[in-house]
């Protein structure tokens, strides 16, 4: 029943610091409020500029066409395809169509013509986009018979019908409540216990060593559940965004993914002499899980050796995980091989982390 | 200068000296410029797709043989309906469909793509390209130039992104915590107590944070060149002038941490919050800055790095001469002296 | 000239007054000395001349010059050794005693001289980083650190805090050497022996100076609180013919280097038994092998009957301990940390409560059961401390320097508190460095690099090495092992 006594210690502690409170009220109003508007990758308002060589009836269409569509800004016609380079490289303009000479001609002589895009393309992503956008826009103009194929073609965007960005964003968020809640904050907390010599106290009274660790990670569970459960609550009230699957498989995938991050956490904290050290080395795993996750970008597209490690990324299951049960509303079935595999990776880190603390050396 | 130089050494044997910690600064740029560089892309790759056909008609047959030709698509299966269809992606067993209608070859019939949009941005590129590769006009009447990044690497995009954020962090987090450091263990009051200037301290705790943040510097560039291939269109020099009022900016910001900050704790959590958040958040390192709201895209007005990584992008990725970034070095500039000024003003020569 | 001039000087944090209308002056090349309680407004004396804070009111001078306006001259002709002075942990002792050489404008070789006696000791470690130094050496380095130099005036706040007796006097001997070369030195202690030896002493209490006079003069006239008459060693509780501790050939090498090197000895049930010897001898590592936090590299041992290699974790339901470092949490109340250890023993709620109030009624404390532990004074702590120690009827307690920088008075307060606990049976295991407090224990054991050079009652080893106290003969075996050792 020690446990009981170290459980309430932690959250004494927690409530007299001058820190944690504020966090945990902060925290899910920035997570809910400012990232979803942040992260996003949504290539908007990107500015167009037309050098028009051919100045007919028919290019002058080109050119309206672009201006009414939403997805461009357009900006005004330049007179040579040089003065339109110096606009991008002065970031007045993202691309620039350069429509020839013989537009009309070609056109009505049944020849294509060849119309020039420039973009740039220091943002792969953007450059991308907006390039396949304004093709489309010309080619639909140019090219009657691919006009008539896409206007045959529709399109049924599943699960996300408007493409919401924050959709796609916000249960992802959750995974960063879980590594900032329950990795950063009890790593800090047995290191500070280290330096301040306190532990060397605890590791002379019969405390077991699970007792110990359990103590210092339910209290960081309870507040992720707990900021997580606002999280949910305030993307319902904000955005109206909600869960399209079951809410109990949501927490299903949290757990494995707290116990995750607190076993890491403690991990590197007996291993690490300084909070500083404790801190960069944390971030550095942080960083490159996150990166690697398919939180921002899709895993599919990685190379082979990299789409690897998300075998043993446990935030590229909880992510994975997450995004079916929330945005596609998919069942416990749908997500059974991600909550494996957390469940897996959790308790080999919970068993490391036990066997790494150390209370006779 | 002798006192000057002993202290230097002594700062530099305490950066040394943490292995560990050392080990990160320079494993980090190394990683991130790997991930960045190779493993994280948006390409269209792999995409899962089913194709969903009653009938398997000449033309059909084409436009699938096209696709799955492409390096974009892969036709993992066939399904009878469109139904059967969504229930392989609603299973993740697939990312879209491709139903063709069964009088598509008599060119009244459509197509109809049902694709996972979970993702918003893949989800349109997928349909973009599938209906070009379905129409599969090879002559196409656009002829697209990608400037200065013509493979659409995100190296391009992300090395100066990587450059502003750990330049960052080792400068404002590193002084701050190795000055909150001292003081948190007594030693501030024996230096200041010491003949030792002040300014002097000050000087030479910033001076090896300084030639750290030039060595991840050059680490970073020799990477991007010689590793990513990323061009350094731009002069060289320039480079790295810019980069200097960057790197100064960050140590006054470090140095006015330490001022705030009365633990090494305060101080990591302030460059935390105060500095790298923000910094990931708000600079357009990841997120465009342009997709923001209005009022997020103000605060990120006064994010430094934001200009500094903006700056990199024209210069090296560019290649403009100075003259295109003058608005951002001045900016750069101008923030640089106002932290300076008020960090040296608000340095504590008495403990309180 | 007058080396330090203070003229009313107060200074308040907040509703706090540290400092309350102080003036003194001290002559030049004289040794004085500011000593008083914990919390009695020294540091803050000391960082007002320092420079590093303003005066409240008032007006303080340094060789001259201004405290406030004339900072800068000040700073070049001072020297200053704060109380909780740390040195760099991942320099080694040589390249912190040369960085402070040279921040001071001097090298190694011209500061020497002033500090040879007592570099002598450490020097052998010169290559070692000084965070792997046990505590008494790096108070030793510190001691170096702030002698290589030397300044007109320096200030010493309590240097030889956890420093064993011999160093010290070497320390007093290095200060007088100073003297010859009218360095003035204003320094605290709270050793009675290094208040009698500066020419004048000032006695501050609660920010107000009480008394200057000469040692004599102030120790008498504060005699209750400086030199409160000492315990009677009542023959505590029963002392019995078992053994509680056990301990044969005991030897914990770090790499090549032996801290404990073979020691064998036993406790009886009962027994106070005082664990001396000088800094880095290797008493905290004995004390961490058998509390159970350390393995011995070999050799064999039981604690409470219970072997110390393999059933660690049941002598540590059978013990108390209290660490060198203050370890209870200062951020919680009184009521709190005493709750949090009763219940890690596994003590019922009911029990702690009324344990709890007897405790506190005993030490006087339940109007402050609900004060921050971090808010209380250094006595009150380590009191409370020890008291939450032996809170579940250990049969064994451990004292690391329990009493490590602590005034007279309230060390009187504390030992009457160990006697209280060994009459309940508890026995009680203590190291210190104060040799009055080696006289009340019951038997003890001299350390001497790794070894144990002798045991006994105090009364046996003062006969046994001829020396008329307890001083004496710790002086006489530590002296006579750092020869061999060179």
């Amino acid at each position: 029943m020690t446990l009981k006594y170290l459980i309430q210690k932690e959250f004494l502690q927690i409530r007299r610091n001058a820190f944690l409170p504020r966090l945990i009220v902060i925290f899910p109003i920035i997570v809910m409020c400012v990232m979803p508007w942040v992260v996003n990758m949504e290539v908007k308002n990107i500015v167009v500029e037309v050098v028009d060589n051919d100045r007919s009836t028919l290019s002058r269409q080109l050119v309206h066409s672009i201006e009414a569509s939403n997805y461009f800004i357009f900006n005004g016609l330049q007179p040579t395809y040089q003065a339109a380079l110096k606009e991008i490289e002065t970031s007045k303009t993202d691309m620039v169509l350069v429509i020839p000479q013989n537009y009309t001609r070609d056109l009505t002589n049944g020849a294509q013509p060849q119309v020039l895009i420039a973009a740039n393309a220091v943002n792969g992503t953007k450059g991308a986009m907006g390039n396949a956008y304004l093709s489309q826009i010309v080619t639909a103009t140019v090219n009657p018979d691919i006009a008539a194929l896409q206007s045959r073609v529709s399109t049924l965007f599943l699960y996300n019908k408007h493409l919401n960005y924050k959709v796609f964003m916000i249960p992802a968020l959750l995974a960063m409540v879980m590594m900032l809640m329950c990795g950063f904050l009890p790593t800090l907390n047995i290191v500070g216990e280290k330096e301040a010599g306190t532990i060397e106290q605890i590791n002379v009274t019969p405390v077991p060593k699970w007792a110990f660790i359990l103590a210092k990670l339910i209290p960081y569970w309870l507040i992720a559940l707990f900021v997580i459960v606002v999280c949910l609550i305030l993307s319902w009230l904000i955005y109206g965004i909600t869960s399209q699957g079951p809410l109990w498989l949501v927490f299903l995938l949290a757990m494995p993914l707290a116990l995750f991050w607190s076993s890491f956490g403690l991990i590197i904290s007996n291993y690490s002499d300084t909070m500083q050290q404790a801190i960069f080395v944390m971030w550095f795993f942080v960083v490159m899980m996150l990166l690697l996750s398919g939180l921002f970008t899709p895993t599919r597209s990685m190379p082979d050796w990299a789409y690897a490690t998300t075998y043993v990324n446990p935030m590229h299951y909880f992510v994975d995980g997450i995004r079916t049960v929330f945005i596609r509303g998919g069942g416990l079935q749908a997500i059974a091989h991600q909550v494996l595999a957390l469940l897996g990776i959790s308790s080999v880190m919970a068993c490391w982390a036990i066997l790494s603390y150390k209370k006779n050396s | 200068m002798k006192q000057f130089i002993s202290f230097i050494i002594k700062e530099a044997r305490h950066i040394v000296r943490d292995k560990r910690t050392m080990l990160i600064l320079f494993g980090m740029p190394i990683v991130l410029m790997l991930i960045f560089g190779f493993a994280i892309t948006t390409d269209v790759r792999n995409v899962r797709t089913i194709v969903v056909t009653s009938s398997l008609d000449h033309l059909t047959h084409q436009a699938v043989d096209r696709l799955a030709a492409s390096e974009y698509f892969t036709i993992t299966a066939t399904a009878p309906t469109p139904q059967d269809a969504e229930r392989l992606i609603r299973s993740q067993k697939a990312d879209q469909a491709i139903v063709f209608s069964p009088d598509f070859a008599s060119r009244r019939g459509g197509i109809q793509f049902i694709v996972d949009g979970a993702d918003p941005n893949m989800a349109q590129q997928w349909t973009n390209y599938a209906t070009a590769i379905i129409s599969g006009s090879d002559a196409s009447p656009v002829n697209s130039k990608m400037l200065y990044n013509p493979q659409m690497k995100s190296a391009y995009n992300f090395v100066p992104a990587i450059m502003g954020m750990l330049l960052m962090l080792v400068c404002a987090m590193m002084t701050s915590i190795s000055i909150v450091r001292e003081k948190e263990k007594g030693t501030m009051e024996v230096l200041l107590v010491s003949p030792v200037k002040p300014l002097m301290i000050i000087i030479a705790k910033a001076v090896p944070y300084l030639v750290l943040a030039f060595v991840i510097l050059t680490t970073i560039l020799l990477m991007g060149r010689y590793v990513l291939d990323v061009p350094l269109q731009g002069s060289i020099v320039w480079i790295y002038l810019v980069s200097t009022i960057y790197i100064v900016l960050a140590l006054s910001l470090g140095l006015l941490i330490s001022n705030i900050a009365t633990s090494q704790l305060m101080a990591l959590l302030m460059s935390a919050m105060v500095l790298l958040v923000p910094i990931v958040m708000l600079s357009g390192m990841l997120f465009p800055v342009e997709s923001m709201p209005r009022v997020l895209q103000w605060i990120s007005a006064i994010v430094p790095p934001r200009y500094y990584i903006e700056a990199m992008r024209k210069l090296m990725i560019m290649g403009v001469g100075i003259g295109e970034v003058l608005r951002e070095v001045a900016i750069l500039t101008a923030m640089t002296v106002a932290l300076l000024a008020v960090s040296l003003l608000k340095f504590k020569t008495r403990l309180e | 000239m007058n080396a330090i001039e203070v003229h009313h000087v107060s200074k308040s944090y907040g509703a706090v007054t540290a400092l309350d209308d102080v003036s003194f002056t001290v002559g030049k090349g004289e040794v004085f000395g500011l000593i008083g309680p914990d919390g009695a407004g020294k540091t803050t004396m000391y960082r007002i001349l320092c420079t590093l804070l303003k005066p409240g009111q008032g007006k303080a001078t340094v060789d001259g010059f201004d405290t406030v306006s004339q900072m800068a001259d000040i700073r070049r002709r001072v020297g200053y050794m704060p109380g909780k002075f740390s040195l760099y942990q991942d320099l080694t002792v040589q390249e912190n005693l040369e960085f402070f050489a040279t921040l001071f404008g001097t090298t190694v070789e011209q500061g020497y001289d002033s500090i040879r006696a007592i570099y002598n000791q450490i020097e052998r470690f010169r290559d070692r980083k000084a965070g792997a130094l046990s505590g008494g050496m790096k108070q030793k380095l510190a001691l170096c650190c702030a002698l290589v130099h030397q300044p007109s005036v320096l200030f010493l706040d309590e240097p030889t805090t956890g420093v064993d007796p011999v160093s010290r006097k070497e320390f007093w001997d290095m200060l007088q050497t100073l003297k010859k070369r009218d360095i003035t030195i204003m320094a605290s202690t709270p050793y009675l022996d290094e208040v009698r030896r500066c020419e004048r002493v000032a006695f501050l209490d609660q920010g107000k100076i009480r008394g200057i006079g000469t040692a004599d003069e102030i120790l008498t006239r504060f005699a209750d609180i400086f030199n409160p008459p000492g315990i009677k060693h009542a023959q505590s509780g029963e002392v019995t013919d078992e053994n509680v501790i056990e301990v044969e050939h005991l030897v914990k090498a770090f790499g090549s280097f032996h801290a404990v090197d073979d020691i064998s000895f036993s406790v009886k049930r009962g027994e106070i038994f005082g664990f001396l010897g000088a800094n880095g001898a290797g008493k905290t590592t004995a004390m961490h092998m058998l509390t159970g936090l350390n393995q011995p590299t070999s050799g064999t041992g039981h604690v409470a009957g219970y072997d110390i290699r393999t059933e660690h974790e049941q002598i540590k339901k059978h013990i108390g301990y209290m660490s060198q470092r203050f370890s209870l949490y200062e951020d919680l109340t009184v009521q709190e940390n005493i709750r949090l250890f009763g219940g890690i023993y596994g003590m019922s709620d009911a029990d702690i409560a009324s344990k709890t109030d007897e405790m506190l009624e005993r030490l006087q404390f339940a109007e402050h059961r609900h004060d921050l532990v971090g808010s209380l004074p250094l006595g009150w702590k380590q009191k409370l401390a020890f008291s939450v120690a032996i809170f579940h009827e250990p049969s064994i307690v451990f004292l690391d320097e329990p009493t490590g920088g602590v005034d007279p008075a309230t060390r009187r307060q504390f030992w009457e508190l160990i006697y209280d606990a060994a009459a309940r049976g508890i026995t009680v295991f203590v190291t210190t460095h104060y040799m009055d407090e080696a006289e009340y224990c019951d038997r003890i054991s001299i350390m001497v690099d790794g070894k144990i050079s002798a045991i006994g009652t105090p009364a046996e080893l003062k006969e046994r090495f001829h020396q008329p106290d307890m001083d004496h003969v710790f002086t006489h075996l530590a002296r006579q092992a750092t020869r061999s050792s060179d």
